[in-house]
């Protein structure tokens, strides 16, 4: 049963609570070095042989005074835990989903908190070598340090989105207009000399009234989106079906799009849904495809 | 309101100040916290790991911050130690004392470390304040943490002329002994001739009440050692006695938003409970010192009539013939009270550390001319809600 009611008033209330928080001596001295040097500093406790970062002032287990004990630590670090914020709140430092970590610089003995990029959610592990990304402009705060990203061995080749790293609801699309001379090279490669698509006067006569192009021809530039851009490079394509629903006429730019729509776990291959629509945002052709995503390949592997 | 039963003696072991001030850019909240802390833990020759138990408060939401004893952490060594927090408005201080004494007399802890901090300066007091007020009825006519009814009391009863002077005596009286105390936030150096100008010039808040009345915004940290009269003897050879205290409060009228009640009664309701079951017959005769919460001038003035239950104009005779003066017959904030600073979280447990070092006899250049032996301290705080304390030197009640 709902217990809304109409009459009822609800006060729409909003607190204004500005406030200001001093960083101190300590803690400025910290954000000076992270603005001016790009270096991050911590504060060590020579009793408990401790290096804090961020800094404190007082070692937190002895309760001494160790704010003279600064040491340079290095900018990178290894991720001690992490957690993935999906959920989406106004004071957020970026758009979920985005990875929050605990890192443990090199030369410190307790974890910072911050974002890292440029790794797959799905990739994300415990262990982790990242290391600081400063920001292009200083806010004079943590955010200094823009993110941490992985320090990578640079890959052999490059790779498309493992099964893993596939979720339902990524897209991907490629663009191009196609033109006359499009049409008479693939008339070459397919050996179809229709004059559906190569004679003007006979094209006339059909209720088209023009040449239009093969239909797989805009079919085909699905291919770029599936082995090049989702998954990308290494797929193999098990099945593409299409059917089509409008001509693609000389002159038309045709966008192929690519949706993961399923993920198979069995197999793990992906099904995807795909379009193609023409510069009218008219639908030329609908279908779907089955594929296989690229596998990590040995060299690769962790 | 019997009796209080105490299951043993609580000392007064250690006392910390910051000093109090308008800006403390140098150092961040657990920083400053532990300031006091190290003060309160060196004036008692403790270490924290002789500490078993940390009591910490502040006013909710004033630096805009949930929960800060979580990262007080590193400046109040609550680390694997026991931990409360309390939070009940202007008198949070108060209350810190009332509770470490209460968790020591239990027999719960013999150690117990009570911290009440504010850092004003980062905050915003009216808009924590404002949350205060019933959302329905009295949040969109708030007029923040200031008032003057107590300067419309007086005034009604003895007449402009007379109220508004003895406002201005006892707020000169208030920064005389401001200037003798180092921890001051606010001291000016006022003097009597320029009691006249004031009166006109200072830029009037509320009322009757000008800015030369109100207390400050403070920031600043209080840490005060409490122990049981063993381990307290084994600490120092001074220790000073919590006597006694008594909490009342009328916060359960404040959501009627009518005046049914009458709402300043809890000071001298307070009191006369406090001294019946203490057997105080005059209590300004007994007192040598009294530490009040005095929000502004006007307040001061008219508390002391329910705080030593006076009746009539005796209380503005008190003020009038300067005989709350730090060398007067019944001395009054030596400390230069919450008008000389007021970091309101400490503020209330400050005025308890004052009446302690006076009774020890070291509160430093604002210390009274002759032996303290018994003292007296207030907290003020959610409109209608009274602490009060009584100290002793000796054992011997």
């Amino acid at each position: 049963m709902s217990t809304a009611r109409e009459d009822c008033f609800t006060m729409e209330g909003k607190l204004a609570l500005p406030y200001q928080y001093f960083a101190g001596l300590t803690g400025s001295r910290f954000l000076i070095s992270l603005r001016d040097q790009k270096k991050i500093k911590g504060l060590k406790c020579n009793k408990c042989n401790k290096i804090f970062v961020p800094p404190r002032s007082t070692c937190e287990i002895c309760f001494e005074e160790i704010s003279g004990n600064w040491v340079d630590l290095k900018n990178s670090g290894t991720v001690t835990g992490f957690t993935i914020i999906r959920y989406e709140e106004p004071h957020q430092p970026v758009k979920p989903p985005y990875i929050l970590a605990l890192i443990k610089l090199d030369g410190a003995d307790t974890p910072l908190t911050h974002i890292v990029k440029g790794v797959p959610l799905s990739k994300m592990k415990v262990g982790m070598k990242v290391k600081a990304m400063f920001a292009k402009k200083s806010t004079s705060s943590i955010m200094d340090i823009d993110h941490f990203r992985p320090v990578e061995g640079k890959p052999k080749f490059e790779m498309g989105y493992t099964y893993d790293e596939l979720e339902v609801g990524m897209s991907a699309s490629f663009s191009k207009t196609i033109s006359e001379s499009d049409v008479y090279l693939f008339a070459g490669i397919s050996g179809d000399f229709n004059p559906m698509h190569l004679n003007e006067e006979f094209a006339k006569m059909t209720p088209f009234g023009t040449r239009i192009a093969h239909g797989a021809l805009p079919q085909s530039l699905i291919a770029p989106v599936l082995g090049m851009k989702l998954p990308g490079l290494g797929t193999v394509a098990l099945e593409i079906m299409a059917r089509f629903k409008a001509p693609t006429y000389f002159g038309d730019t045709i966008t192929a799009t690519g949706e993961v729509v399923e993920k198979l776990e069995k197999k793990r291959w992906v099904r995807m849904a795909l379009t193609w629509t023409n510069q009218k945002d008219e639908l030329v052709a609908e279908g779907s495809a089955l594929v296989i995503p690229p596998m990590p390949l040995p060299q690769q592997a962790e | 309101m019997g009796s209080k039963k105490k299951n043993r003696n609580v000392g007064i072991v250690g006392i910390g100040e910051t000093k109090f001030s308008s800006h403390r850019e140098d150092v961040n909240q657990p920083e400053m916290i532990h300031e006091a802390v190290k003060g309160a833990l060196d004036d008692a020759g403790l270490s924290i790991d002789d500490i078993d138990c940390v009591v910490h408060g502040n006013m909710e939401l004033f630096e805009m911050v949930h929960q800060p004893d979580l990262w007080h952490t590193l400046g109040t060594g609550a680390y694997g130690k026991d931990a409360y927090r309390l939070t009940t408005g202007g008198t949070t201080g108060g209350t810190l004392v009332a509770a470490a004494d209460n968790l020591v007399a239990s027999g719960m802890y013999d150690t117990v470390l009570a911290i009440g901090f504010e850092k004003l300066q980062e905050g915003h007091t009216t808009g924590g304040i404002t949350n205060m007020a019933d959302p329905l009825w009295a949040r969109k006519l708030q007029s923040g943490a200031l008032t003057d009814s107590a300067a419309v009391k007086v005034i009604a009863e003895f007449g402009e002329e007379r109220a508004r002077r003895a406002a201005m005596i006892y707020r000169i009286i208030m920064d005389k002994h401001a200037c003798l105390n180092p921890n001051s936030h606010r001291a000016f150096g006022l003097d009597w001739d320029q009691m006249e100008d004031l009166m006109t010039s200072s830029p009037p808040l509320i009322g009757d009440l000008r800015l030369i009345h109100m207390c400050s915004q403070s920031d600043g940290a209080c840490a005060m050692i409490f122990a049981s009269e063993e381990r307290a003897w084994e600490i120092t050879d001074r220790p000073v006695w919590i006597r006694d205290h008594i909490t009342i409060h009328r916060e359960e009228t404040l959501n009627l938003c009518v005046n049914y009640y009458p709402n300043e009664t809890t000071h001298r309701f307070a009191a006369e409970k406090l001294y019946e079951r203490n057997n105080i017959k005059d209590p300004i005769e007994y007192f040598d010192v009294f530490e009040m919460y005095d929000p502004s001038a006007w307040w001061g003035v008219d508390w002391l009539r329910d705080f030593f239950l006076l009746e009539g104009d005796e209380h503005l005779k008190l003020v009038e013939e300067k005989e709350i003066m730090i060398n007067g017959r019944m001395p009054v904030n030596p400390s230069g009270g919450v008008i000389a600073a007021n970091p309101i979280g400490a503020t209330a447990m400050v005025r308890v550390a004052e009446a302690a070092k006076q009774v020890r006899g070291n509160a430093g250049p604002h210390q009274i001319p002759r032996p303290v032996n018994h003292a007296m301290a207030s907290s003020f705080g959610g409109t209608m809600w009274t602490v009060l304390f009584m100290l002793e030197k000796e054992l011997n009640w």
